[in-house]
């Protein structure tokens, strides 16, 4: 076999990969659009889910599920982002250079591959039990927020890390403090990776199932009135639809739409912090 | 007749990191208005040097300076000397140009907003829009680039050559209105027309300043700098008029840099 023949041997697997990898894309998101289009209407995004003449609740629409994941968000965005974000700017800016930061920090790189059922547990033995909030929105939001909080963490500190430090030895040398040069320098030139870390983790929180599942997620609960209420939420609606025995047809259709949707706010949410980045990678760059 | 007061006095000056021992008793004083070269092999420590006359070393984790370094007469590691106001009254120039990734105007009206000014009464005012403008025109006009970018100030100082924006950090380094401006290699990373550019402009701020330059290149020590000091691992080996240093070196160390057969 000559060097000719190899290489034609290797492409030949390469393209193949490569053609398996964009025909599995094009499989999920085709089969997502194709099966979740037909369901959608203004009915199905604003009415809740409603029982049918089997028992299963397969009838309304989204708009508990939709609200509950929206609310699992927010208090993602209220609580741990802030704290994950802020605390990370501190360690890095004014602690990155002690040796143990290294160790915390292949921690913390660990703790973002824990399997999210994992946090769930943790949740509830925090939260639920240990705090007593009880199954409730604020537990979920707060055990999502745990699950999230080392992905926000790692964002942040490649964010921090890739302005030039030469950056902040200039602000330090025109007689800037520390803090100045965070707040005037650092932080505004760091935001749009900070900004994508937020976005990746917000949508984590409204993808995952495991720990909501066992911190308070309800199948027919409420709009949530208070933070101590359950809830529905997006991905185990999709969650009780597929496992549904009675009516399996609409119960999948309904899931195709839910996922859809679900699948859209994700996208959409990808999409703001693309174009955020943009704005700010034109107007800090480097 | 009236001894002058050397603007820069540094006595028995060690500096560590952790056990590196970076800088032995340096014992030297820098005159007003002078240009004095810091010459010498890679890693002897110039730029531990000069970083420790603007307190920029406190940053470095690890790093212990012992002795005392005075301007104007007052020792700037002295108690309850404050680093950061220290920064304030020196300017510095480093190898890379590094502009904030900022309009030309915002690179340099950062520091004056920052700190205000003083009138002659010492009372503290910040800088007011007009009065902004022009520091930075004076500052551009004194580092000799306004003529070339005054039309477009708002422009991203990234747009510039890295000669012009080795030229927007001094005056940005300017604007501060310093005394004192240290220079760390700053032509190393442009061409000969900018480095000689450059090479003018420190000639022309010797006026008004008293510049430090650490520097690789020995011809550029020799046409600028009025003293010329040469370290090698860590200690100050000679110090004196550059003529003197580049013609007639007391130390056989000192020579065997100059000519070639070291470094
Ligand atoms: N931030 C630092 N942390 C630890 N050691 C340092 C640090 N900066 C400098 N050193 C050490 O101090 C010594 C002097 O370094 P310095 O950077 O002052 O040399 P230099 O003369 O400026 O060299 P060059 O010409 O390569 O710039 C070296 O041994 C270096 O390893
Ligand atoms: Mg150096």
């Amino acid at each position: 076999m000559n060097r000719n023949d190899k290489q034609t041997i290797i492409f030949g697997l390469l393209g193949a990969c490569m053609v398996i990898v964009v025909l599995t894309l094009i499989i999920i998101l085709g089969s997502i659009i194709v099966n979740g289009i037909p369901m959608l209407s203004w009915d199905f995004l604003t009415r809740s889910p409603e029982i049918d003449d089997t028992g299963a609740q397969t009838e309304g629409g989204i708009w508990g599920p939709l609200v509950g994941t929206f609310y699992l968000m927010m208090l993602v965005l209220g609580f741990a982002i802030p704290v994950g974000v802020l605390g990370t700017i501190f360690l890095v800016e004014y602690l990155g250079k002690y040796s143990w930061n290294r160790i915390l920090w292949i921690v913390i790189n660990n703790l973002a591959g824990v399997p999210s059922i994992v946090y769930g547990l943790l949740g509830v033995a925090l939260f639920v039990g240990y705090l007593e909030f009880g199954l409730s929105l604020i537990a979920a939001g707060l055990t999502l927020g745990l699950m999230v909080l080392p992905v926000t963490m790692v964002a942040t500190r490649e964010a921090l890390e890739a302005v030039p430090q030469s950056l902040r030895d200039a602000s330090i040398a025109l007689g800037a403090t520390r803090w100045q040069t965070m707040r005037h320098h650092t932080i505004p030139y760091s935001m749009s990776g900070v900004l994508t870390g937020i976005i990746l983790s917000m949508s984590r929180a409204a993808g995952e199932t495991a720990p909501i599942l066992v911190t308070g997620v309800v199948a027919s609960a409420a709009i949530p009135n208070s933070l101590t209420d359950s809830f529905q939420a997006m991905p185990y609606y999709i969650y009780i639809l597929v496992t549904q025995t009675a009516n399996v047809d609409r119960a999948y259709a309904v899931a195709w739409g839910a996922a859809l949707v679900l699948v859209g706010l994700v996208v959409g949410m990808n999409l703001v912090a693309i174009v955020i980045r943009k704005r700010y990678r034109k107007k800090y760059k480097w | 007749m009236v001894i002058p007061i050397p603007k820069i006095e540094v006595q028995d000056l060690n500096v560590y990191f952790e056990k590196n021992h970076a800088l032995k008793n340096v014992d030297i004083n820098i005159e007003e208005k002078e240009i004095t070269a810091i010459i010498g092999p890679s890693g002897c420590g110039k730029s531990t040097f000069i970083r420790c006359v603007n307190r920029m070393n406190d940053l470095v984790l690890g790093c212990t300076v012992k002795g005392s370094v005075t301007v104007d007469g007052k020792d700037i590691y002295g108690k309850g000397v404050d680093a950061v106001e220290v920064r304030k009254r020196i300017g510095m120039v480093f190898q890379r140009p590094n502009p904030f990734p900022k309009s030309i105007f915002e690179n340099i009206a950062y520091a004056p907003r920052l700190h205000g000014f003083v009138d002659e009464e010492g009372k503290h005012h910040s800088y007011n829009k007009q009065q902004l403008k022009e520091v930075v025109e004076w500052s551009l006009k004194r580092a000799a680039l306004w003529e070339e970018v005054s039309d477009r100030l708002d422009k991203s100082a990234y747009n510039l050559s890295g000669g012009q924006q080795q030229r927007l950090c001094i005056a940005r380094a300017l604007a501060i209105k310093p005394e004192i401006i240290l220079f760390d290699e700053p032509c190393s990373a442009l061409d000969p027309i900018a480095t000689a550019k450059i090479e003018d402009l420190l000639i022309d701020l010797k006026k008004d300043y008293t510049v430090l330059i650490v520097t690789h290149n020995m011809q550029q020590a020799a046409r600028v700098a009025d003293r010329t000091a040469y370290f090698y691992l860590g200690e100050l080996i000679e110090f004196g008029e550059t003529k003197q240093i580049f013609e007639r070196p007391e130390k056989d160390l000192t020579e065997q840099y100059i000519t070639g057969r070291m470094g």
